[in-house]
């Protein structure tokens, strides 16, 4: 198969090539002949699980249809090379090493998602270090016995005069406490086995739910035609119950939302504005659908405590796996302007425009003193044509913009200083505030 | 729950100054009462943090040392308590295992004199209570 033209353009040669109609196609992977044609025209980008059912629709690998180098392993690429400090020049070079060197280029990524992932464990297993209370009174018993063992034995070594009462008790002090640090560290040791032996088990229900929402790229074919009644399979692998209670609580409201605005409503749709009669109004809703069944769109959902409840991450723009996101975002400018609809054109550091639409609302009430939460959602979906647009980033943490004044924390990527002026406040275009 | 320590470790000085060692963890408080004795300091230990503000009405000691995990009350509470009660300035060391951030944080806007973290050497606990007195006793004169 050629490896020229769009992803949509491939698809439809390979579709020809085999003699299947685009309806029979379409209705083999789940979506409706005229998204297809969407598609096959590249009126609206494609990737990750619907592209994957369309390559084994047409018996060919899914690398064959897409683009020939993908955005999402050249981002990851330039990822991997600024956590190593290579400079932008050689940064420049990752489509290069992408299109000459695939297969090593994606083993780089690879073990840039693995040292990532190393990492997250550690901080994970630190942050449990911290709250977890049997793990800290596990530590606790650990380090009084050591306490005990150590002052113990400096009494019987450094006190050669001892009696002989005093030195008898000591001994048996030390036997006793020599014993119980054994048990001791036994236990600490056994304890972190198990947290290793059970995978995920270091992750936080929400971590875990995180996995899970993105393995699946937060759509649930289930879902969208069985409603709720689908969702205890689909969490029955979640093996903390935890776990399994916040992803069904989340694939519940998925499946309301659904019942309220079904996925070939929002896959004839071109954007938002299309969607909003027929939601009521709820631009949340919309914003909710559209971000769980358009693979080309990313969505966040925040609380007011600026929480990412909900991140679904799209090619180009990153979303934080720890902390907040970026103050700059629209969400953030919603939460202070509850119930207003939002739309707003941004730019990533690496240039790259995207819009934003964002709302949030409150939550329902039951009774006139009951308590109530704010909620924000925001839609991303890549701008069409370059325009004026508000500079924001992916988050602190993994921002390079360089004397931004809403930066909290410092950008842990080694590059960030190469790019002095990127990001600078300074270009914020007046009418974008 | 509270005992005067036999001095069969033999004190080393004429007038002994006052320690009180509240501690819920028997051999500890064996092993740095033994320490404390042969430096010439009068030892009581007591065990119960419920109760321990009483013990330190009836000791009246020139130093407190005080472990932060204690059956009945924490140690954080005891030395507020301490502070805002009749013995503002009564030296007070914290001894804990939980050797974090937070802990030393929360020992020192509560008002403690020093902060230990377990497993310590025998002579920097000594010396740490010893600067204590001296530090107290110069402030006295």
């Amino acid at each position: 198969m050629a490896k020229s033209g769009s992803t949509g353009s491939r698809i439809r040669e390979r579709r020809l090539a085999l003699g299947i109609r685009q309806a029979h196609l379409a209705d083999q992977v789940g979506i409706s002949a005229s998204y297809l044609n969407l598609i096959e025209h590249d009126k609206r980008p494609i990737g990750g699980r619907l592209l994957g059912r369309l390559a084994e629709s047409l018996s060919v690998d899914q690398s064959a249809l897409s683009s020939e180098v993908s955005e999402g392993l050249l981002d990851a690429l330039r990822g991997a090379g600024a956590a190593h400090d290579l400079d932008a020049e050689a940064l420049g070079t990752a489509a290069d090493l992408a299109r000459r060197n695939p297969g090593w280029a994606r083993v780089i990524v690879r073990q840039g998602e693995t040292i990532e992932a190393q990492a997250r464990t550690i901080e994970a297993l630190a942050d449990r270090l911290t709250h977890d209370p049997a793990l800290a009174e596990a530590m606790h018993e650990l380090l009084s016995t050591v306490s005990v063992v150590r002052s113990t034995a400096s009494i019987l070594a450094q006190t050669p005069e001892i009696d002989a009462n005093w030195m008898g008790r000591f001994h048996a002090n030390l036997d006793a406490d020599s014993r119980r640090l054994a048990d001791g560290a036994e236990a600490v040791v056994s304890y972190l086995d198990s947290a290793v032996a059970g995978g995920g088990d270091h992750l936080t229900p929400a971590e875990v739910v995180a996995r899970f929402l993105d393995a699946n790229q937060h759509s649930f074919d289930a879902v969208e035609e069985q409603g709720a009644a689908a969702i205890p399979d689909l969490v029955a692998d979640l093996t903390d119950p935890r776990a399994r209670r916040l992803a069904t609580a989340i694939l519940e409201a998925d499946a309301q939302d659904a019942k309220r605005l079904p996925r070939d409503v929002v896959e004839a749709a071109t954007g938002p504005d299309d969607l909003l009669a027929v939601a009521g109004g709820d631009a949340a809703l919309v914003l909710r659908r559209l971000g769980v069944i358009d693979p080309a769109r990313g969505l966040v959902v925040t609380d007011a405590a600026g929480a990412l409840l909900r991140r679904k991450p799209v090619e180009g723009f990153p979303l934080p796996i720890v902390g907040a996101g970026c103050p700059l975002w629209p969400l953030y400018q919603a939460l202070s302007q509850p119930g207003r609809a939002i739309v707003q054109t941004i730019e990533m550091p690496d240039g790259a425009q995207w819009v934003a639409h964002a709302v949030a609302a409150p939550s329902a009430v039951t009774r006139f003193d009951g308590v109530q939460t704010l909620r924000a959602t925001m839609l991303l979906a890549r701008a069409a044509r370059p325009g004026v647009a508000f500079p924001v980033g992916p988050g602190c943490r993994v921002c390079p913009r360089k004397d931004c004044v809403a930066r909290r924390e410092p950008s842990v990527l080694p590059g960030a200083e190469q790019m002095e002026g990127a990001g600078s406040m300074t270009k914020v275009p007046q009418q974008a505030l | 729950m509270t005992h005067d320590v036999a001095s069969s470790a033999e004190p080393a000085a004429d007038t002994p100054r006052r320690v009180l060692l509240i501690e819920d963890e028997a051999n500890i408080a064996t092993a740095i009462a033994f320490i404390l004795q042969r430096e010439g300091w009068r030892v009581s230990t007591h065990s119960d943090g419920a109760t321990a503000l009483e013990a330190v009405d009836r000791h009246a000691p020139d130093v407190v040392v005080l472990d932060v995990m204690l059956p009945g009350k924490s140690g954080f509470d005891i030395l507020g308590a301490i502070r805002d009660g009749r013995r503002p300035d009564l030296p007070v060391l914290m001894l804990t295992a939980k050797g974090q951030t937070k802990d030393r944080e929360r020992a020192e806007a509560l008002g403690a004199s020093r902060f230990m973290t377990k497993p310590f050497s025998n002579r920097d606990l000594v010396d740490a209570i010893d600067a204590l007195a001296t530090a107290r006793a110069s402030a006295g004169e």
